[in-house]
């Protein structure tokens, strides 16, 4: 039974490269463009993980992430975030904000499978 | 001449160092040790030529000699340790002793010569201290029942002159009275020196009090004032009398009012200094009731009044304040704040568009990174050759859109420093619009939008940037496009007068919010911040729209409603070479109007959807 991945991810680009590469690694993925619906794919698809962009049309990805860490069903489900926001803080923000892992874009493809094993029980 | 002076000069010099400072004083000094010195000094120039024609001298004219000497004495101990007691008690003494002699031997108690005894306690009475006047009345009691006591001629020097000798009487009585003349010319002369000292001392307060910027005041302690200084009127423009009592309290702004009074209150209660700022009415004279009335910033320094004159009553100490008129330093604090204020903001906007387009170009970046290392790696990913293909093509797009955001930021940064030159050429606007909307409408389609075109047939030929009016366009219909939901419209309608083109760029998207209209158009400013940005884009767009507008005279104008739609028109001369200019105020700023729901121009399309989202302009 392959693992599954939530990606929330608003530029098609990017979402692109993340659903091949983990396609590619043998990952079944789910993707979505908006924050909002992610609450609702996360409780039809159940996945083991969620890759959260955090600047999203109409709700922020911290924004999400506090719905699915205030929601009982859902909160146990590790959320990383791939973001552009790469200054000063922004990391530590992320991670107060309820994120397990952050990791910023651009990506290093070999990081960021390493990443996504290390959550998935795989390492 | 100068001998006179030489010799005042020397006799000045011999005041006494602690008597200098006080010209009272020093005058009272002088007035002592001059008649003395010069006296004695007198005496002993005499001594040879009365020697010459006397030959040796009795004792009677030794001892006078002797006492007309003595003097100089007196005068020396005031001018060695500036005391005038033992001065005036030496002279007393001496005078006195001069006397008592003369009188033993011309008749003891009987003697006319006793008469100077009276002159002794008359010149002690100079110096001013009733001690010495005690004293002096004393010796010359004391001289006077000596004589008495010994009887006449005691010593039987000389023989008692002739009961009435009317010549000696004469030069005894004619002689104290002069001296006695002299001492009260001399005290009136010190009488009007020291009125002099007293007028000139006061001209000099009233010189001071004249030209004295700083306010001195004397308050009780519920603040009323109970003196003012005359520089009071000048400040606050009004009589000194206006301002006694509350008439102050009266002209100080009412938000400044407790502080006032506290100040003072506090001062007179524990007696520690301190001071306060406040705001001031200043009357201008004809400003009629209702005018816009002139605040004058006051700094007002309370101290509770010297212990010595302290009113002791139970409601505690009297206050002295002094004030002065700060308004032009605090003009020049709030200039300096304004700038800080500024450039604080300049730096927030600064870190902010670090920020963005930190953002914006890691987006891309993270796409050209990532499906080049996957071709690295193709082996692992086992790609097939279509694959490979889309990868490139994708790489290929992102360092396109690279390359715009790049564009962007230097063409902003030419347009913000004034180097960026427009090239003007002659062209039909049509073309284009319709080349513009051509290049989007894909994009519409895609997610669901008409894009409509209005352009009336006889649309001129223009002179203008081309390549800067493309991007106006494309920015415009772009943004018009990525703030509208499926299911809206965007339209592009043109117009023209005799000398000027109209473009508007109308949409039923989300709407800019009242409070973000007037920021539109600030470089790197999108509606919303950081994390909650729900648009991508640098922010840059619209402040690049409005400066290439600008370079060819032309204006920017945002109608806009949140949920309702916005429209954006722009006004540019038909030719951008022979503009006629438009005036200050309409090409200073982008004129924003936030339109009122009722006012909507266009059919609201999707309003609940959009509710909450903020339109952000890239």
């Amino acid at each position: 039974m392959p693992k599954t991945v939530l990606i929330v991810e608003d530029n098609e680009l990017n979402m692109k490269l993340f659903q091949d590469l983990l396609e590619a690694h043998g990952y079944q993925t789910v993707g979505t463009r908006n924050g909002i619906e992610t609450l609702d794919l996360a409780r039809k698809h159940r996945p083991d993980l969620i890759l959260m962009d955090i600047q999203l049309p109409e709700v922020s990805g911290l924004e999400v992430t506090k719905w699915l860490k205030d929601d009982a069903e859902l909160r146990t489900i590790p959320v990383v975030a791939v973001t552009a926001f790469a200054m000063k803080g922004d990391e530590e923000r992320i991670r107060e904000g309820g994120c397990e892992a952050y990791l910023s874009k651009p990506i290093s493809v070999g990081k960021f499978l390493e990443t996504v094993r290390h959550f998935l029980g795989q390492n | 001449m100068n001998l006179s002076v030489s010799v005042r000069d020397y006799l000045q010099s011999l005041v006494h160092a602690s008597a200098r400072h006080d010209p009272l004083l020093a005058a009272r000094h002088s007035a002592f040790i001059t008649p003395r010195i010069l006296g004695g000094l007198t005496a002993l120039a005499a001594l040879p030529l009365y020697l010459g024609v006397r030959g040796v001298p009795g004792p009677l004219e030794v001892i006078a000699f002797a006492w007309l000497i003595a003097p100089i004495g007196a005068a020396l101990v005031l001018s060695r340790t500036g005391r005038e007691e033992p001065a005036y008690m030496l002279s007393s003494m001496a005078l006195a002793g001069l006397a008592v002699a003369i009188a033993a031997m011309s008749g003891g108690a009987w003697s006319p010569v006793a008469i100077w005894l009276v002159v002794v306690p008359l010149e002690a009475a100079l110096c001013a201290s009733r001690r010495v006047v005690a004293a002096a009345a004393t010796v010359a009691l004391i001289g006077y029942a000596m004589l008495l006591c010994l009887g006449p001629d005691v010593l039987g020097l000389i023989p008692p002159p002739k009961n009435g000798s009317p010549l000696f009487s004469a030069v005894c009585a004619g002689s104290a009275i002069a001296y006695a003349t002299m001492l009260a010319l001399g005290a009136g002369s010190m009488t009007r020196t020291g009125n002099d000292l007293l007028i000139s001392e006061e001209d000099r307060y009233r010189l001071l009090a004249a030209h004295m910027t700083d306010v001195i005041t004397r308050h009780g302690r519920n603040g009323a004032v109970t003196f003012i200084s005359p520089a009071a009127e000048r400040v606050f423009g009004l009589d000194l009398r206006d301002l006694m009592g509350h008439g102050l309290f009266d002209r100080v702004h009412v938000a400044d009012r407790p502080a006032f009074l506290s100040t003072i209150a506090d001062t007179a209660n524990d007696g520690k200094e301190r001071a306060v700022e406040f705001r001031a009415r200043r009357h201008v004279k004809g400003l009629f009731r209702g005018a816009e009335q002139h605040f004058l910033w006051v700094e007002m320094r309370c101290r509770p009044l010297d212990s010595a004159v302290k009113v002791a009553s139970e409601d505690g100490l009297e206050v002295v304040a002094v004030m002065r008129d700060i308004t032009e330093r605090k003009e020049q604090e709030h200039i300096v704040e304004a700038a800080r204020a500024e450039a604080e903001q300049a730096n927030a906007a600064k870190s902010r568009f670090l920020a963005t387009m930190s953002h914006e170009l890691r987006t891309p970046l993270n796409a050209v990174i990532g499906f080049s290392e996957m071709l690295l790696h193709e082996e692992v990913m086992q790609l097939d050759d279509a694959k490979r293909r889309e990868y490139a093509r994708l790489i290929h797009e992102s360092g396109n859109h690279l390359l715009s955001v790049v564009n962007l930021v230097l063409d902003m940064s030419k347009i913000e420093s004034g180097n960026f030159v427009i090239t003007p050429e002659p062209f039909a606007l049509a073309g284009v619009v319709r080349d513009c909307c051509d290049l989007l409408t894909l994009k519409a389609n895609d997610v669901g939008l008409d894009l409509v075109m209005r352009l009336p047939p006889d649309l001129p030929e223009m002179v203008a940037d081309k390549r800067a009016l493309k991007q106006v366009l494309l920015n415009l219909l772009s943004n018009a496009v990525k703030f509208t939901d499926r299911g809206g419209r965007v339209v592009v309608s043109a117009k023209s007068d005799a000398a000027h083109v109209t473009v508007t760029v109308q949409d039923t998207g989300i709407g800019i919010a009242a409070e973000d209209l007037s920021r539109l158009g600030d470089p790197f400013f999108q509606a919303r911040d950081a994390y909650n940005r729900p648009y991508d884009g640098t922010g840059l767009g619209l402040s690049i729209v409005k400066g290439l507008v600008n370079l060819h005279g032309g204006t920017l104008t945002i109608e806009s409603e949140v949920g309702a739609g916005t429209s954006v028109t722009i006004k540019l001369p038909i030719d951008c070479e022979r503009r006629t200019p438009l005036s200050p105020a309409e090409s200073a700023a982008i004129p924003l109007i936030p339109r009122l729901p009722a006012a909507s121009l266009l059919p609201v399309s999707g309003a609940s959807e959009n509710q909450g989202k903020k339109r952000a302009y890239s």
